[in-house]
């Protein structure tokens, strides 16, 4: 009876010190990937300084379902996926997990990538999912051209230079006011309108202010601020209401923090770029640029300035959505 | 007479005698505790490192330390001590049994523990270098985790070189403090006769005898007169032929009266208590960010710095202070005990305060952040386990606006314990009121300065 009780107690000390470990990580690391009816893949969330995404790439294979775990690891982080994915899985506090179970249905390639400005380094927090063809998993998907940067290169546009400001000076346009769209919108039916203004491809390959000196040519009897607002309401008439919700939703996730909220160029990280963040909410920067530069611009990103390439996070229709919320912040909305 | 006023609760509860003396009951307690220590250590390595949502961090320095300095050491003493897993394997190793009294002699090399150490000054060096570390320990898992384990394999390694529990007696850190502390407790373990053991020949409570192991805490029950150094494990109920061991209820702090036990590294363990409770209060509950930066060793000069101070706080610049409080007494009452002996004597005025400081500490961070103990229940791991369905609970504090009165509550009544001690041992030095009340005025001046500084830390 004696030795009986021994050899519980034996039996039980060894189920606690070998037992507990074994059967947690056994389930963790094996049992539960082995009976998930998806392939788990475990990401831990860290700020960049500490090393961002643990793993930052991972391949997985088209058309079987894949549920991927994010877990912070020290901070609150935000989590999302593209481009095109509309994945949008929010905050995730430290030592929760989030997950999703997505099945891709073609090969190419997706960026999961942090929405919270997390530490100094956010915008380096991303990783890569390589979605590859079980039957050809060599196949990589052809990068996919992008016409509006390639027309910019040919045209000899540098859109890494300064772009929106008075280059020699360093100085931007100073307007007596704000362009108003809603004041442009009243005035635009009293004006002759050259049919070049209401060529979206045009409108998007020139800046406001060229707008403005080609109003001046056709209505000599206008005053120049009045042109402005005309510019300013047709740089902002074809965005619908979803399209800019949309698009500010993802400026206050990935811009907002260098930018400003309002676009001022004074966000809390502004102070931590090698560059100070360009202001959009200032007319005099904004109507000497053009839209497919600050198209160009997000999707690259900036050399030497800090501002992140978006390209891998955005589709081409989101960023197209994004710049025409730019236009919205230095002009009153009609 | 050691029964006067007190209530033998083995004679009252003839069931937990039968519990207490049955030798499964501390196995049975220790393995229970074995598993949450392991889960604890494994949850620390293996788990998330975000604290807030690890078993370790949660278990260790919520649950059980609110269990710990909130209801075991006040009301029972050290019977941690008798469920303590740390020294479990240890044990279990030198007596190559679990549960049975296993015949024969201990299995260890049967070294002889230096003489010099037979005291509390490593423990309070042991806790001082854990506590300068505290703010990094409490909050990042695996280093809580490697703590606990170089714990647990100290006190292997001790067991293999010397006999009995020379870890927890001499060494282990938690124990020194809980010693100390429970000299107020409620609870002792003494005999009802004395005389009778000092008749006894055998001795078996020390030398053992086929129903249990000889005092592990190398203690001899007959001459106990306070908590300090008994763990509690009850071998001597098991093994005494007389029938002579009685588990006591009693006044608070009994123990503090016991004159000729006073010992300057248990005076100065008193110091560190209470100087930790006041440094973490402003550390962790101040309003000086840099402070806990530095704590946090945000860089090592800064950690170093910190560091220096903590250690002279508590070294040298509280006891200091006393030291001065003591010649303040001498001074005013123009007594001729020796200043060794008086300061030491007074030193344990600061016990209750101690304790007392350290459960309101306490309420200020239990309270606020028990909730997380539900959630890490159900994923101790932080892996998004739901074990039991709690993981979503929400971080809920409780009774914030009750713990300023509780904390008002507690310190307002560890003062008043100090206070009364401070004048019983000064009536224990001079035997007259009105000298004694005057030597009481300088320790009294001391310990309301500290009250004050705990109730404007919690209290802002």
């Amino acid at each position: 009876m004696k030795n009986r009780t021994e050899l519980l107690a034996l039996f039980t000390v060894g189920l606690i010190l070998l037992g507990v470990p074994v059967a947690a990580l056994g389930y963790q690391h094996w049992l539960r990937p082995a009976t998930a009816h998806a392939r788990i893949i475990d990401i831990e969330a860290r700020i960049p300084e500490d090393g961002g995404f643990g793993p930052d790439a991972v391949t997985v294979p088209m058309g079987e379902p894949v549920t991927l775990r994010f877990a912070s690891m020290d901070v609150t982080h935000g989590i999302a996926i593209g481009p095109g994915l509309d994945i949008d899985l929010g905050h995730v506090d430290p030592g929760k997990v989030e997950e999703i179970t997505l099945t891709f249905d073609q090969p190419g390639t997706y960026t999961y990538y942090c929405t919270t400005w997390c530490s100094p380094d956010h915008w380096r927090m991303r990783g890569t999912i390589q979605v590859i063809d079980p039957d050809n998993p060599a196949f990589v998907l052809p990068a996919q051209s992008d016409l509006v940067i390639e027309r910019l290169i040919q045209e000899g546009v540098d859109i890494d230079a300064v772009h929106g400001a008075d280059q020699e000076h360093g100085e931007t346009l100073a307007f007596a006011r704000p362009p108003s769209a809603e004041q442009g919108a009243a005035l635009v039916d009293t004006l002759v309108i050259p049919t070049e203004l209401t060529d979206r491809e045009w409108g998007r390959s020139h800046t406001p202010m060229q707008a403005v000196e080609l109003l001046a040519a056709h209505n000599p009897q206008s005053t120049e601020a009045d042109l402005r607002d005309v510019a300013a309401y047709l740089w902002t008439q074809d965005a619908s209401l979803e399209t800019l919700l949309e698009a500010e939703a993802l400026y206050n996730q990935n811009c907002a923090a260098c930018h400003g909220q309002y676009g001022g160029g004074d966000g809390p990280a502004a102070d931590t770029t090698a560059e100070k963040p360009v202001a959009f909410a200032d007319p005099g920067y904004m109507f000497e640029m053009r839209s497919d530069v600050l198209y160009a611009k997000i999707r690259r990103g900036g050399m030497g300035t800090d501002m992140p390439n978006f390209g891998t996070l955005f589709t081409q229709e989101e960023t197209w959505a994004l710049v025409e919320y730019l236009w919205t912040l230095p002009v009153a909305a009609p | 007479m050691l029964t006067d006023g007190r209530i033998n609760l083995l004679e009252r509860a003839p069931l937990l005698k039968r519990v207490l003396k049955a030798r499964a009951f501390q196995p049975v307690v220790m393995l229970l505790t074995l598993f949450v220590f392991t889960l604890a250590i494994l949850t620390g390595i293996a788990g998330t490192p975000a604290g807030s949502r690890n078993f370790g961090i949660i278990f260790v320095w919520i649950v059980w330390w609110a269990l710990l300095i909130v209801v075991l050491v006040p009301f029972f003493g050290r019977l941690w001590c008798t469920v303590c897993p740390i020294p479990a394997p240890g044990e279990w190793l030198q007596r190559r049994a679990i549960v049975q009294r296993r015949p024969g002699k201990l299995w260890t090399r049967g070294l002889r523990w230096p003489h010099r150490l037979k005291n509390m000054w490593l423990q309070n060096i042991g806790f001082l270098g854990v506590a300068v570390f505290s703010t990094i320990i409490l909050t990042r898992p695996s280093v809580t985790a490697w703590l606990l384990l170089s714990f647990l394999l100290v006190g292997v390694v001790l067991s293999a070189l010397y006999k009995n529990r020379v870890f927890c007696r001499y060494v282990c850190p938690v124990g020194g403090f809980i010693g100390l502390y429970s000299l107020l407790s409620p609870v002792e373990l003494r005999v009802a006769d004395p005389d009778a053991c000092a008749d006894h020949k055998t001795k078996d409570c020390i030398t053992g005898n086929e129903y249990g192991y000889g005092c592990p805490w190398m203690v001899f029950p007959g001459s106990l007169t306070r908590n300090a150094y008994c763990g509690m494990c009850f071998e001597c109920l098991k093994t005494c032929p007389k029938n002579n061991i009685v588990l006591n209820l009693r006044p608070f702090g009994s123990d503090l009266m016991v004159a000729k036990e006073r010992r300057l590294d248990e005076a100065y363990k008193a110091f560190i208590m209470l100087g930790c409770a006041l440094l973490y209060s402003a550390v962790l509950l101040g309003p000086w960010g840099w402070l806990k930066s530095w704590a946090n060793m945000d860089t090592l000069p800064h950690w170093a710095l910190y560091a220096t101070g903590f250690v002279t706080f508590n070294l040298v610049l509280l006891p200091g202070l006393f030291g001065l409080v003591v010649w303040l007494i001498r001074r005013v009452t123009r007594q001729q005990h020796p200043f060794h002996q008086m300061f030491v004597d007074y030193a344990y005025t600061l016990i209750p305060l101690g304790l007392a400081a350290w459960i309101a500490f306490s309420f200020g961070f239990v309270l606020v952040n028990g909730s997380y103990a539900l959630a890490v229940l159900s994923d101790p791991f932080g892996w998004g386990w739901n074990l039991f369905g709690t993981a979503g609970t929400p971080w809920t504090p409780l009774g914030t606006s009750l713990i300023p009165f509780l904390q008002v509550g507690v310190l307002t009544a560890g003062l008043l314990f100090a206070l009364n001690t401070a004048y019983k041992i000064a009536r224990q030095q001079v035997v007259n009121h009105r000298p004694a009340f005057l030597a009481t005025l300088p320790v009294a001046g001391f310990v309301v300065v500290v009250t004050l500084g705990f109730l404007r830390l919690y209290l802002g």
